[in-house]
């Protein structure tokens, strides 16, 4: 039996029958998505440390050497982004079992949120540009209704926003992939980087810029970032989670370093780009982060932030720059994720984001005070939490590059996320009671579960850079990625 | 010549979702990108003289793979068209239910939200 | 013919640019008609039977859909974009984008020569040389589609359903309750 195709073909499932027996009963449709996200989880743990593996979607090997079907591709990046994804994702339907109460049409929610995950596992998966776009659709399609999910103005506004500015993402990776086709004759990654070769024309640059604006819009890279801060707050707080935490990373970033690293081959000018559109996004999103009132909005600007270091590591295109940026990528998902949870909490116990409002939380609130410390110290990067390890190393990995100037601004920037996260904690769980702290009161058993176990792994998740954890984990996972042009050869088994 | 007249076409939707206020047409905007970028797929397999990509008995095998256009964009964009279709739908979706919470398609109007 | 291309190109533009500058909404609803049939007879000239007949459907669909959204009792037309300085920053924008995109085209294959002609291990050679034994398909496209590419099908199947879902999501009528009510569906529309 294979694995791989069925990191899609589960989530999908659930997802239209979900919706089928799950109306009448909100229980059997929490019981059903949690099954489902723990079987990905499960899955995606057991295929770690696992060689390359090439699966011919129906049974269309390459002949003589040319790909004739659409192939899914299970390496080191892929699996590690399997993981992100499958971890944050059933934490957080654990979290949404008495969270989304608050909302009717259950169902359709854990709907949406399955097609959302199968769209993430697929993009992670495929080694075909064409596939890579129908995923990313679906994945986009999904987030568009869920940031609507609560129907109330803000809520629209937003998931209009966001659509329009993901639809015009969408066209520009298209438009890529089209110019991709017709000067290479082929949509396989594989067969495309063998082609391309990193010899370019001035016309793979004109591509690349579509790609990077289009993913880079999807990831919300500074120029591009302006759906961002309406979009992951007005989300429900569990799709605020997933949308910073794996979203925003996989159909964004990954997908960005995938089509840039291994199938065009890095060019000192485009890791120049990625190293330049990484220290904008992390210093103007820290800068704007700082003035927020709105306790999500805060968080979304925070993202930016921090999705700029992950550009960044990735910018320097070194082993341990890429390594590094993974080792962050993962943190990021699993401290955000947290962090928006905690807002989540927060707005259901008290009913409002707003800083003015809040405040003096922590007597009532005790596990949703601690768990938000624990997170807003590992995003600030205080040792030994997990965020430092992982700053650490890209600031160590710019050193190693000689790009000094660059290291110093992640140094910069670190020291204001901090001042950032302690201003928010003061106004939001310490200080002065606020208006809404009366009534409130701690939130449900399974929101508390997930939360703590979030908080947990932000403890523990430094050891991920222990020499045994970084073998089969991190390393095979960069070593794709650096080695950039022999993924064809990897793939195709040449 | 005839790429940049698809371009010039993707050019004006990216411009009416860049500058207009009213809802519906950005929306129309949208699909125009969409048609744009379909057009530029199926201009990349054309081939000059060719003949539709559907084999028939009185055809020679080796002669009809030299003169058929790509079928690969082709199938490309039947598949990208009802993608589209998916999107605008939902989109329009939208745009009603803010005009039912506004009473306007007037995207200054509908600002609750700050950048 | 490659006249004929450019003239219904420069068509779909000018359709385009009433679509997106004319005041009356009902009108940029079916200028926008006008672009997508303006490319079911591109589509019908470029030798792509199958994809011409798709979009006659699409069209039809999307005009009904936003004919339908832009039925609307006391509808206030106006004119107008966001501001001046944004739209001439815009306008420059895609100037460059432009002027970059000419030179580059230059790089791909001229149009009516494809890829697969120069390149030996284009797969879409191999469609064409064993489409009818490998599936049983004369219709290469549908080979293509229902076959070789299936999966690409299938994810579009899904986004179907997924914008379906997500449709019916948008337009519900209450979308917030009390933890402990009960629900009632109603949808607005």
């Amino acid at each position: 039996m294979q694995i791989i195709p069925l990191f899609v073909a589960i989530p999908l499932g659930a997802a239209f029958f979900i919706p089928m027996v799950g109306r009448k009963n909100p229980r059997l449709s929490d019981t059903l998505a949690n099954i489902t996200t723990l079987a990905l989880f499960l899955m995606a743990l057991s295929v770690i440390g696992k060689a390359t593996q090439v699966y011919w979607m129906g049974g269309w090997v390459p002949r003589l050497g040319i790909p004739v079907g659409i192939n899914l591709v299970l390496d080191g990046v892929s699996i590690f982004m399997l993981v992100t994804i499958t971890l944050i994702s059933f934490l957080v339907t654990i979290y949404s079992i008495h969270y989304m109460d608050k909302f009717t049409s259950k169902a359709r929610f854990y709907s949406l949120f399955l097609l959302m995950v199968a769209g993430m596992n697929g993009v992670a998966l495929t080694g075909d540009l064409f596939n890579l776009y129908v995923f990313l659709e679906i994945t986009s399609i999904a987030s568009y209704a869920l940031v609507a999910f609560g129907g109330q103005h803000e809520e629209l506004e937003a998931s209009f926003k966001y659509v329009v500015l993901g639809c015009v993402a969408s066209t520009l990776v298209l438009l890529g992939i089209a110019i991709t086709y017709a000067m290479t004759g082929s949509l396989n990654m594989a067969q495309v980087s063998t082609i391309i070769g990193g010899n370019f024309k001035p016309i793979h640059l004109f591509t690349m810029a579509l790609f990077i604006s289009g993913f880079g819009l999807k990831a919300a890279l500074v120029p591009f970032h302006a759906w961002l801060p309406d979009a992951h707050p007005s989300a429900p707080a569990p799709i605020s989670a997933m949308l910073s935490g794996v979203v925003i990373k996989t159909i964004g970033i990954y997908a960005l370093v995938r089509v840039m690293l291994n199938v065009f081959g890095m060019t000192p000018l485009t890791s120049y780009i990625l190293l330049v559109l990484g220290t904008i996004s992390m210093v103007v999103g820290v800068l704007l982060c700082m003035g927020q009132d709105d306790i999500k909005r805060f968080l979304a600007y925070s993202s930016i932030s921090q999705i700029g270091y992950i550009v960044l590591g990735f910018g320097l295109g070194t082993r341990l720059g890429i390594a590094a940026a993974l080792f962050h990528l993962i943190n990021h998902a699993v401290f955000k994720s947290l962090l928006f949870l905690n807002s989540g909490a927060v707005e259901y116990a008290t009913g409002t984001r707003d800083f003015s409002k809040l405040g003096g939380l922590k007597d009532k609130m005790p596990v949703t005070t601690t768990t938000a410390v624990i997170g807003s110290m590992s995003i600030a990067g205080v040792p030994p939490l997990s965020g430092f390890w992982s700053k650490l190393f890209i600031i160590v990995a710019c050193v190693q590059a000689e790009r000094y100037g660059f290291a110093a601004w992640a140094a910069g920037v670190s020291v204001l996320t901090l001042a950032a996260y302690l201003r928010m904690l003061k106004r939001t769980f310490y200080g002065q009671p606020g208006e809404a702290q009366p009534a409130a009161r701690e939130v449900p058993m399974s929101m508390k579960l997930s939360m703590v176990a979030l908080a947990a792994l932000c403890v523990v998740m430094g050891m991920l850079w222990m020499p045994h954890a970084q073998r089969t984990f991190l390393i095979p996972a960069a070593r794709v990625l650096q080695e950039g042009l022999t993924y064809a050869s990897s793939v195709l088994g040449m | 010549m005839h790429y940049a007249l698809c371009l010039a076409l993707f050019l004006v939707g990216l411009y009416g979702v860049m500058v207009k206020r009213n809802l519906i047409k950005i929306v129309i905007s949208l699909v125009i990108l969409e048609s744009a970028v379909n057009m530029f797929i199926i201009m990349i397999g054309y081939r000059k003289d060719g003949i539709a990509p559907i084999m028939s008995k009185m055809m020679d095998p080796e002669v009809f793979a030299s003169r058929s256009v790509d079928p690969i964009p082709q199938a490309l964009v039947l598949t990208a068209i009802v993608i589209g279709l998916g999107v605008t739908a939902m989109t329009v979706a939208l745009a009603m239910r803010l005009y039912e919470k506004y009473g306007t398609y007037d995207i200054k109007e509908i600002r609750n939200l700050k950048g | 013919m490659l006249e004929l291309m450019g003239l219904l190109l420069i068509f779909m533009i000018i359709a385009a640019i009433v679509a997106i500058e004319t005041r009356d909404l009902l009108a940029a609803v079916i200028s926008v008609t006008a672009v997508g049939f303006g490319s079911v007879i591109a589509f019908f000239y470029m030798r792509a039977p199958d994809v011409a007949i798709v979009p006659i459907v699409v069209e039809v669909l999307i005009l009904v859909i936003l004919i339908r959204a832009t039925l609307r009792v006391g509808l206030k037309t106006f004119v107008g974009n966001r501001d001046f300085f944004g739209m001439m920053v815009t306008i420059a924008m895609l100037l460059v984008i432009f002027l970059a995109g000419i030179r580059v085209f230059n790089d791909l294959p001229a149009f009516g020569e494809p890829v697969m002609a120069k390149m030996m291990d284009a797969p879409s050679r191999i469609y064409l040389a064993n489409g009818l034994n490998d599936t049983g398909a004369a219709n290469i496209v549908t080979a293509v589609l229902l076959d070789y590419r299936a999966y690409d099908t299938l994810g579009e199947a899904t986004v179907l359903f997924t914008s379906i879902i997500g449709a019916i999501a948008i337009i519900r009528k209450k979308a917030r309750k009390k933890p402990s009510e009960p629900e009632v569906e109603e949808w607005t529309v």
